[in-house]
């Protein structure tokens, strides 16, 4: 029912354009210029305050009667059933909204009967409600800001300010959910190191965040994330590794060495690269690469297990290869041709120019890249769960699995553990993450940054 | 030639039918061309005409753009730089180069002048170097400027400065012929007068040829002009008949300043 009045809603937005706009060309009486503002702004006008007050209530309506309506059914739970827990009242609850609108209830009985059809007037009482409160509140919208159309009135203005409006409530919207998000990782990150000691966490060797919480509480000896640390450092150092390098001489071969023909078709094959989803790099990494790996080292007399760091670090290298390659290119490129011509001018050859002018200059654009590169390793999760394993070993030999921060956030959330239990560490780790990420982040911003000052 | 034309010294570059095609523009057409050692000599035409596509075929700047074709003969001291055994990194280091817009690059004062000298090996030690570097900034006029802060950024000098690290950059490669490309049209006229100055004084000692959009200063720093008119050399001779007995009509037109 409440979709149909959407649907009116937004033919009397329509109209209401349309409307206006007619009766601001009656007012101007065929001479346009004595509008103070287009016949169109007054149209625009009219429906932007029809589409806030229509959509407004309607939205705001919602929101609030369902909290009401949740609240006025817990209370319609018979108080002779006595005392009962959260879980069990949120289950007689969905199960009398279950009878109500016909669907499958995991049982009936008369309390759940009772809720049902309180329910069931609730909400044709909401709906009915709602829908008229929804179309008043355009129609009056439509009669006041109509009333308003006269030659003097600022129509484009006030349009302008209430798009203006529009377009703030949206970056709100965006900045609100980053800083809420962010709370909540603090909030949880601080109930969790008011259990755990924060020393415990950063320096002990031992993760085992779960084990023994069956018998009560968590172990702080057993939530030491050093092995987690030191997993995920040793296969995002494998990563540059690989990453760096040919990044970096596939943007330098980009950018000085080929073809405008070459350059045409390798950069799009790059770009085409870096859209593969990672879960097929995960994937490539754990049946091809590794079982590889293992083979080739046995072959060799080496010991290299079937999921190792080496096979994680080499495919995350690969798949950050074109993130390295197409930010480094643009900073090459964005080096003055002024000082290639000045370097060639004086008898300088190509390397020589590459090495002694460019790379200098383009430096701080480079290490940004890398660092950004650094923080997509350090987060990066599908490969990792696929192919570094998830044994907690602390060990720096890449032959050997390691988990890696990501990998356990994962374990923690995927796990049959109850929720609330893992969602500590789980939520710690993740926080750890955001920082790090984070503080590399702002320094490759920087970096780019001052480049790009240097260069106008 | 005319009585007031300095004792002519041997060319350094002779050009004969040089024609330069980008893709599909024909930018040079089939010019001949003498250019004297020990002498400054300016060419000047309207924007566009190919002075600055004809400047780069003598040190074969124009081989590093790819769409760029050279024919013709251009010799430096009777050796043909087109020639196959002539490698044009080695030519660029007897040719040097300055270019319209200073282009210091992002190192230290000292690195700047340092850059010729270090890739070509011409310092022995560092105290070779230390005096390549005083002597170049020294002929380039900027040394008293700059010699308490040669480990400062280049690039942090004034725009006047920054040309004239880039003559001295130039000259501590030890050229035979020095190129300038606009030198002085990025610069102010307190700062163009002193490039000037200094273009003049290097004339004594080098093959300069400067592509210049400023008729004046072509009359004042050269002792050659040769007018371009797209894509033609039109009129070459000493500065002073083209400026007070120009021939051909093209040449009365752009110097009495009626088109240009
Ligand atoms: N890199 C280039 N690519 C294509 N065409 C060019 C290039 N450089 C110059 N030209 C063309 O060659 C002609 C001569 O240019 P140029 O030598 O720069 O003239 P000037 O220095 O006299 O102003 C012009 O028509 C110009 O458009
Ligand atoms: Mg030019």
């Amino acid at each position: 029912m409440l979709s149909w009045v959407a649907l009116i809603v937004v033919l009397m937005i329509a109209g209401s354009f349309f409307a206006s706009q007619q009766r601001a060309r009656g007012v101007a009486q065929g001479d346009l210029a004595a509008l103070h503002s287009r016949p169109a702004y007054h149209g625009a006008y009219t429906a932007l305050w029809v589409a806030i007050a229509g959509f407004g209530v309607l939205v705001l309506g919602l929101l609030l009667s369902n909290i009401a309506i949740r609240s006025a059914l817990f209370a319609a739970i018979p108080d002779s059933l006595g005392p009962l827990s959260q879980i069990e009242r949120d289950l007689i609850v969905s199960d009398g909204v279950a009878i109500a609108s016909g669907e499958v209830a995991s049982r009936s009985d008369a309390a759940r009967e009772a809720v049902g059809a309180r329910y069931g007037t609730l909400m044709m009482v909401r709906n009915v409600g709602l829908a008229l409160l929804t179309l008043g509140a355009a129609a009056f919208a439509y009669m006041r800001s109509s009333a308003q159309i006269s030659l003097p009135f600022r129509a484009r203005n006030r349009t302008e300010k209430i798009v203006q409006v529009l377009l703030m409530v949206s970056a709100a919207i965006a900045i609100l959910t980053t800083i809420g998000i962010v709370a909540s990782l603090l909030g949880q990150t601080l109930a969790f190191f008011s259990d755990i000691p924060i020393t415990k966490f950063l320096f002990g060797t031992l993760w085992s965040p779960l084990s023994g919480v069956h018998s009560g509480s968590m172990d702080p000896d057993k939530v030491g994330a050093i092995p987690l640390f030191a997993g995920t450092l040793l296969i995002t150092f494998i990563a540059m590794l690989v990453a760096v390098p040919v990044g970096l001489f596939a943007a330098i071969f980009l950018s000085d060495f080929a073809s405008q023909r070459a350059r045409s078709i390798i950069k799009p094959m790059l770009e085409i690269l870096a859209g593969i989803p990672t879960v097929v790099y995960g994937f490539f990494a754990a049946i091809t690469v590794a079982p590889f790996l293992r083979d080739t080292g046995a072959a060799v007399g080496l010991t290299i297990s079937s999921e190792s760091a080496l096979a994680a670090g080499i495919v995350m290298g690969i798949m950050i290869i074109p993130f390295i390659s197409s930010l480094s290119d643009d900073v090459i490129n964005a080096v003055p041709q002024s000082l290639r011509d000045g370097s060639y001018g004086l008898g300088a050859t190509k390397a020589e120019t590459i090495r002694k002018v460019i790379l200098p200059a383009a430096l701080p654009g480079i290490v940004s890249a890398v660092l950004l590169g650094v923080s997509r390793a350090i987060g990066e999760t599908m490969i990792v769960v696929m192919a570094a394993g998830q044994g907690a070993n602390l060990t720096a030999n890449p032959f050997e699995a390691v988990t890696t921060v990501t990998v356990q956030i994962v374990a923690l959330i995927t796990g049959d553990t109850e929720a609330a239990t893992a969602a500590g560490p789980a939520f710690t780790l993740g926080f750890t993450l955001f920082c790090v990420t984070l503080i590399f982040n702002v320094i490759a911003l920087r970096l780019v940054r001052k480049y790009q000052e240097s260069y106008d | 030639m005319t009585e007031s034309n300095p004792p002519l010294p041997r060319a350094k570059f002779q050009c004969r039918g040089v024609n330069v095609h980008y893709a599909t523009t024909h930018a040079i057409k089939d010019n001949d061309i003498d250019i004297y050692d020990k002498s400054v000599t300016s060419f000047i035409g309207p924007s566009g005409c190919g002075k600055s596509t004809f400047l780069r075929c003598l040190n074969r700047m124009n081989d590093t753009i790819e769409i760029c074709r050279v024919t013709g003969d251009i010799r430096l001291d009777d050796v043909d730089i087109y020639g196959s055994d002539i490698d044009p990194v080695q030519l660029r280091a007897r040719v040097g180069m300055v270019f319209q817009k200073p282009n210091p690059f992002p190192k230290s004062i000292f690195d700047n002048v340092a850059y010729g000298p270090r890739i070509h090996g011409l310092a022995e030690n560092r105290a070779d170097l230390d005096a390549m570097v005083e002597s170049s900034l020294r002929s380039a006029g900027l040394w008293d400027e700059v010699k308490d802060r040669l480990s400062s950024s280049g690039t942090g000098l004034s725009g006047g400065q920054q040309q004239r690290l880039c003559i001295a950059r130039a000259i501590a490669t030890q050229p035979e012929v020095l190129l300038m490309d606009e030198p002085c049209s990025a610069l102010d006229p307190i700062a163009t007068e002193i490039v000037e100055e200094l273009i003049s004084s290097l004339g004594e000692t080098y093959c300069v040829v400067i592509v210049t959009h400023s008729m004046q200063q072509a009359n004042r720093i050269s002792e050659r002009t040769a007018f371009f008119h797209l894509g033609e050399l039109v009129e070459y001779e000493t500065t002073h008949n083209i400026f007070n007995t120009p021939k051909d009509d093209r040449t009365i037109g752009y110097v009495s300043g009626r088109f240009g």
